[in-house]
């Protein structure tokens, strides 16, 4: 009796440890359940970058769910709103990680965001995947536990610019940018094809963000007789410039850059924006991906996340599915070291709407391929000219 | 000279979508002593209205215009009801902080019920490019400027003949007064908050005609704003035309002295004019700043 009793004891003792050693080792982990956190603007302008990929998360961890889970554990997505402020987005990381206690993080938010929640996410150590807004800061230098998917900023725009020269031979150059980080970066890798192909840039503007009214703008364009015009304006901007450029009669050759590459600015631009071209490293809707990804999607969400989808979709639910499949490959007890190991060891990922991604040692950058697009108005959808 | 002319006609246009909506701050200053910093918003709720009325009930510009108008009425009595009315008696800053409040309710409303995506507001008018020669100006731009110049009048007639304009004016100059001669102020404030939110309604309409609706569509009542303090915040046309000499100088600044000057123009312009008449151009009491 004493040897059963002493076996049953250690049986309970061994299992409790192990159980509570499980519960110890890593938060966000249930026996059944695991959380994955992202904070992201929902309100305001931004939201339609926000929503966006939140509705890509969504459906990479929908898809994952219906398949079983997480090695038999289901996802359960917590989200945060930040209003694009970037004390509300640290508020909300440090909600996510203390209080929901997250296994990992996608995201986050803006560009400026991201960067200032990054002193959390180092401290923390958690796991995270960025895909909203990558920019430099974010993977130079790398951080243990923050991988970007995507491209800079500024290389999307020092291809765009370089295509759009290589085709305009010897035509002068206008561009305008916003008056912030976004803009520096734009115009950053706009003076630096500038500089190497000795581009004759006859306007440069700068308007202050907010600004909704680019008549005088404009007019100064037409008056410096630019024939090549760089759109640096995001959403509702840039479709501001394009109706005064159908007003004062001009159609200089347009590009615009990917946080503005969203389907129904072509309708709201009209004409105008038939040839305007984009650049971006994740596929066209009207392409047969982009057609994939839409029918996926049917199944995996709800209509009104349907209407939600845009660009930022396909950028969200590529991190996901790297996330997702590097938490996979750590099977039953999944830790953060072993899920930052094995995001280290991502290589050649598929995920359908972008190049494969691929991760290594010390390199926390997917370095998307981009590709130029130009827009078609009939059927309101770019298509890829390269 | 072409130049200038487009500039100008540029700038009336857009300036008389800030003075409709700086008329607007006026008229509920003018009638309760307090500054609305929801303006913005009423405007941007009236516009998204407006948007549903016509892609879900009709696009006929009468029946737009006329349901735009109804829920602007109702979105100005329900705000001073239920918002503005239990504020009466306490501090002006915390009536003032509730509108602040007010402001970020509805721009957050914003997408709780309709989304982030800009929206073309299509009446299949206002969209058409008249030309003057090289010169192109936007039927909708002529309609707005047409709008304010017919709301100035119809204002300061309202004002001047009108047995209720006049009870407003005494309920303004003095509200103790005005209550014992028998006149409501608290019906004075409610027709003070419809009538600000329906000429910001219809800024807002404008706005989204020759423009689209965007939650960024808020950001009008921060330019207006300072056409009001221009013009008067007490002086109802005043702030009219301060919402055009705001568009006028903008442009020019823009146009002239490059586009980082535009934003700040408007605001140098009232830095100056305020340091020699410290009520505005059109003001004609004290007010109290907060």
């Amino acid at each position: 009796m004493l040897k059963y009793l002493t076996t049953v004891s250690l049986l309970l003792a061994g299992a409790y440890l192990t159980g509570s050693h499980a519960l110890a080792a890593e938060q966000g982990l249930t026996d059944t359940e695991i959380v994955i956190g992202d904070v992201e603007p929902l309100t305001g302008p931004p939201a339609l970058l926000g929503v966006a990929a939140s509705i890509g998360h969504k459906m990479a961890i929908a898809e994952t769910n219906n398949a079983g889970g997480i090695n038999g554990r289901k996802i359960r997505y917590v989200l945060e709103d930040d209003g694009y402020v970037t004390a509300r987005t640290i508020q909300g990381a440090r909600k996510v990680i203390d209080v929901d206690k997250a296994f990992a993080m996608l995201g986050i938010s803006g560009s400026g965001q991201s960067i200032a929640v990054m002193p959390v996410l180092e401290k923390a150590g958690i796991p995270t995947v960025i895909n909203v807004a990558p920019v430099k800061f974010l993977w130079e230098p790398p951080r243990k536990n923050v991988f970007v998917v995507g491209q800079s900023y500024e290389e999307g725009i020092i291809q765009l610019v370089t295509y759009l020269a290589e085709k305009n031979p010897g035509k002068k150059w206008g561009l305008i940018t916003q008056d912030d980080d976004y803009g520096i970066t734009v115009r950053d890798g706009f003076d630096t094809v500038v500089k190497a192909k000795k581009l004759n840039v006859v306007y440069s503007g700068n308007y202050k963000k907010g600004q909704q009214d680019f008549s005088s703008d404009m007019l100064q364009l037409k008056q410096s007789g630019a024939e090549v015009f760089l759109a640096g304006g995001i959403i509702g901007e840039n479709i501001a410039m394009m109706k005064e450029l159908e007003k004062l009669n001009i159609k200089p050759v347009v590009g615009i850059f990917w946080p503005g590459r969203v389907e129904p600015v072509l309708k709201l631009m009209g004409p105008p924006a038939d040839g305007i071209y984009a650049v971006d490293y994740v596929e066209p809707f009207a392409g047969p991906a982009g057609k994939a990804f839409l029918e996926k999607a049917k199944g995996l969400l709800s209509e009104g996340e349907m209407k939600g989808i845009n660009r930022y979709s396909m950028t969200g639910y590529a991190a996901a599915k790297v996330l997702i499949a590097a938490i996979q490959r750590c099977g039953k007890e999944p830790t953060w070291a072993c899920t930052i190991a094995e995001l280290e060891k991502t290589k050649n990922v598929e995920t359908g709407v972008m190049a494969p991604i691929s991760f290594g040692p010390g390199i926390r950058f997917s370095d998307q391929k981009l590709h130029i697009m130009q827009a078609e108005f009939s059927t309101l959808s770019f298509k890829p000219v390269n | 000279m072409e130049y200038l002319v487009q500039l100008v006609i540029s700038g009336l246009a857009i300036g008389a979508i800030y003075g409709l909506i700086a008329m607007g701050f006026a008229v509920i200053y003018k009638s309760t002593g307090l500054v609305n910093f929801a303006q913005g918003e009423m405007t941007m709720i009236v516009a998204y209205v407006a948007w549903t009325i016509s892609t879900s009930i009709s696009g006929n510009v009468f029946v737009v215009a006329f349901g735009a108008i109804l829920a602007a009425i109702l979105l100005g009595l329900v705000i001073e009801r239920i918002v503005i009315r239990p504020m009466l008696g306490e501090p002006v800053f915390a009536t003032v902080m509730v509108t602040i409040g007010l402001a970020v309710i509805l721009r957050s409303s914003i997408n709780f019920i309709w989304d982030a995506y800009p929206h073309g507001l299509d009446l299949g008018v206002g969209r058409d490019i008249i030309r003057f020669g090289n010169i192109g100006v936007r039927t909708g731009q002529i309609a707005v400027i047409a709008t304010l110049l017919f709301l100035l009048a119809a204002i300061w007639a309202f004002f001047r003949y009108s047995k209720f304009g006049i009870a407003m004016r005494a309920v303004a100059a003095d509200d103790r007064t005005a209550l014992l001669m028998g006149i409501s102020a608290t019906r004075v404030h409610a027709i003070a908050w419809a009538a600000s939110s329906v000429i910001a309604g219809i800024a807002g309409v404008f706005f989204a005609i020759s423009y689209d609706i965007s939650p960024a569509m808020f950001q009008l009542g921060l330019k207006a704003f300072p056409a009001t303090i221009l013009g008067g915040l007490d002086a109802i046309l005043g702030s009219g035309l301060g919402g055009l000499l705001i568009g006028i100088t903008e442009n020019l600044a823009g146009g002239y002295l490059g586009s980082g000057m535009k934003e700040v123009a408007g605001f140098v312009m009232i830095v100056v004019v305020l340091m020699i008449r410290p009520f505005g151009i059109f003001g004609e009491r004290d007010i109290e700043r907060v």
